[in-house]
């Protein structure tokens, strides 16, 4: 018999209030753990999705707009550009890639986004590399001949159920120009998991009203300039253009993160008053539980066990419950932010919940130390026993 | 003090403090000496100073004058954890109302006595409760918790934990006193042989005829303590 043994026998031997404090410690863990990793997630979504090209071109309007609905389809498509200012930014010595995105209707629910292959070029400076899980990429066909070619995010894939070869459309009126599935892409955790991509004569081909136009629209233009110096003279000139505007995605980034600030640091006050009540709980619990058992710790004294010992046994106590109750929230925290982040991916927002956060060990050290904190008093309580006074014979 | 006197408390007073300074004594006694191996039995009206003079001897509470030796130690000479550790290792203790830890099985409870204790090595502690346990004929009962073991099997298992640890001597509150007279006959027997086989020095508080009868001595706590005597002669 040990120490730690007399004290999970003691949890064993009242399981209904012992479990239901871990499992109030597990919920208020799970709840820090989901936030910080729903939090941190949504962040990472936004840098990751927004950093690697310098400049989003796209209509005049609102930048948040542009930058949340082209790489992060988030809001509505701001107004279309012509296909000419891609070509002219192609042809700019400041710019080393530019890529054309057109945002369309969307499959059961999964944005259309017709681009061209350099959306899925490998370049060394990409932080996001796309693979293929199945199939290939879809040609970069001729206007002339749009190929209907569809390559599907791994998420639109999954959720409509579509194989390579399979044909569809969405509404009636586009049965003419059904999309054939030729690649399906492997998880990159951004939106472009629930993305249907293909190429843009494609989607000029389906669209009436494009079919007619002489110079063909597409929404946005990303942009990576060859040196960074180049970045303020390509904002500027492109800034001054009649019809477009330039945005820094990373600018739109700390717009939206400024926003979430607020937000955050309601969450902090929310998460600490939790984390308050959980350890006012622990504390409750260990100490109705040492006050109903002085006599048995009295007779621990009688038998020889030192104060030291009995206080160790209510304290180890404390420091299991809080180590289970911690652990459980752990899994539950990372079950939490996973149901979140399906929830999220609608609103083209993708975390990994399997990702161990570098926090989490803090966390549960910091658990495991105020949980057993919380039973010091109750500790104490044992501690002071009046061995005689306890023995009294029960009248 | 005698060689072979187990227990010897001199010049020993208790008194427990009552508010505005004063005090309630409850015990004052000249000298008590336990020879080892002997069975005493102290008896006494309620309130006459049984239990308090075994909580002194156990090293549970303190002498408001006086000295109690165990084992020629000078008990309240140590410091509490020194004396907590003694304790262990030197008394075993029955009481009124068993006081078996509920959320332990009986050879648990056996077993959480000698945690307290180096004396007997960590390998041996199961293999020695079991055998208590079945001297004591509960090889049968070995893992049932206190709620499921009847008052008889479970003063039986405080009597085991009495002994785990080998002491030398054993203090017994009372230890019939919550049972019926059947099963308190049975229990005190066997309780009085093991201590008689295992030579131990006993110290119990009884009424129980039996308990009488197979002492070495009883004492009247009219005639021990002098406090007891005051009274009856106002």
């Amino acid at each position: 018999m040990t120490i730690l043994t007399v004290a999970l026998k003691y949890l064993q031997g009242r399981l209904v209030a012992s479990t239901l404090t871990a499992v109030s410690i597990a919920l208020g863990v799970s709840l820090v753990v989901a936030s910080v990793l729903l939090a941190g997630g949504i962040k990472a979504g936004f840098i990751a999705g927004a950093t690697d090209y310098n400049l989003v071109v796209g209509a005049k309007g609102s930048p948040t707009q542009l930058v949340l609905s082209v790489v992060f389809r988030m809001d509505l498509a701001t107004p279309n550009i012509e296909y000419t200012a891609y070509r002219d930014l192609q042809q700019d010595p400041r710019v080393e890639t530019a890529v054309p995105i057109a945002v369309g209707d969307a499959y059961r629910g999964f944005r259309y986004v017709a681009t061209n292959n350099a959306y899925f070029a490998a370049f060394p400076w990409r932080r996001k590399t796309f693979a293929l899980a199945a199939g290939k990429f879809f040609a970069d066909d001729p206007p002339s001949d749009p190929t209907y070619e569809a390559l599907l995010g791994a998420e639109a894939a999954r959720s409509t159920g579509l194989q390579i070869g399979d044909r569809f459309y969405e509404g009636e009126e586009m049965a003419e120009y059904p999309l054939t599935v030729v690649g399906i892409l492997r998880p990159t955790h951004s939106a472009d998991d629930r993305a249907i991509f293909f190429s843009l004569p494609s989607y000029w081909g389906m669209n009436e009203v494009a079919r007619g136009m002489a110079v063909k629209p597409i929404t946005a233009v990303l942009i990576r300039p060859k040196r960074m110096s180049d970045l303020p003279s390509l904002h500027r000139a492109l800034n001054v253009a009649p019809e477009t505007q330039a945005v820094l995605p990373s600018g739109v980034l700390l717009t939206i993160f400024n926003m979430m600030a607020v937000a955050e640091d309601v969450l902090k006050m929310i998460l600490a008053t939790v984390g308050a009540i959980v350890l006012l709980y622990v504390f409750v619990s260990m100490y109705s539980a040492t006050m109903e058992r002085r006599r048995e710790i009295a007779t621990m004294r009688a038998l020889g066990a030192r104060r030291a010992t009995v206080l160790g046994i209510v304290l180890a106590e404390s420091a299991a419950l809080a180590t289970v109750g911690g652990l459980g929230g752990m899994v539950g925290g990372h079950a939490v932010a996973y149901l979140a982040g399906s929830l999220l991916g609608p609103s083209g927002l993708v975390t990994n919940p399997f990702l161990f956060d570098v926090f989490e060990p803090a966390v549960l050290a910091s658990v495991i130390f105020l949980g057993t904190l919380a039973g010091l008093l109750p500790a104490v309580l044992a501690y002071r026993t009046e061995v005689a006074e306890n023995l009294a014979p029960l009248s | 003090m005698g060689a072979q006197s187990a227990v010897v408390l001199r010049d020993v007073k208790k008194a427990f403090p009552l508010r505005g300074g004063l005090g309630l004594e409850v015990l004052d006694l000249e000298h008590l000496a336990l020879p080892a191996g002997s069975c005493t039995v102290l008896r006494g009206r309620s309130g006459s100073g049984k239990t308090t003079l075994l909580n002194l001897v156990a090293g549970i509470t303190a002498p408001t004058a006086g000295t109690v030796h165990v084992a020629d130690t000078d008990v309240f000479a140590l410091s509490e954890a020194r004396r907590d550790r003694f304790r262990a290792e030197n008394i075993g203790y029955v009481f009124q109302t068993f006081n078996l830890l509920s959320a332990l099985s009986a050879l648990e409870n056996v077993m959480l006595a000698m945690m307290f204790a180096d004396a007997v090595p960590q390998h041996l502690q199961r293999r020695r409760s079991t055998d208590l346990l079945a001297r004591l004929g509960l090889a049968e009962r070995l893992a049932h918790k206190p709620a499921q073991l009847s008052r008889g099997e479970q003063q039986r298992v405080a009597i085991a934990r009495a002994l785990a640890n080998s002491p030398p001597l054993v203090l017994a509150d009372e230890p019939c006193a919550s049972l019926d007279a059947r099963t308190a006959s049975e229990v005190l027997a066997i309780f009085l042989a093991v201590c008689r086989e295992d030579e131990k020095t006993l110290l119990l508080v009884s009424h129980d005829e039996a308990a009488l009868g197979g002492a070495d001595r009883v004492i009247d706590m009219s005639e021990l303590n002098r406090t007891e005597a005051r009274k009856g002669s106002t």
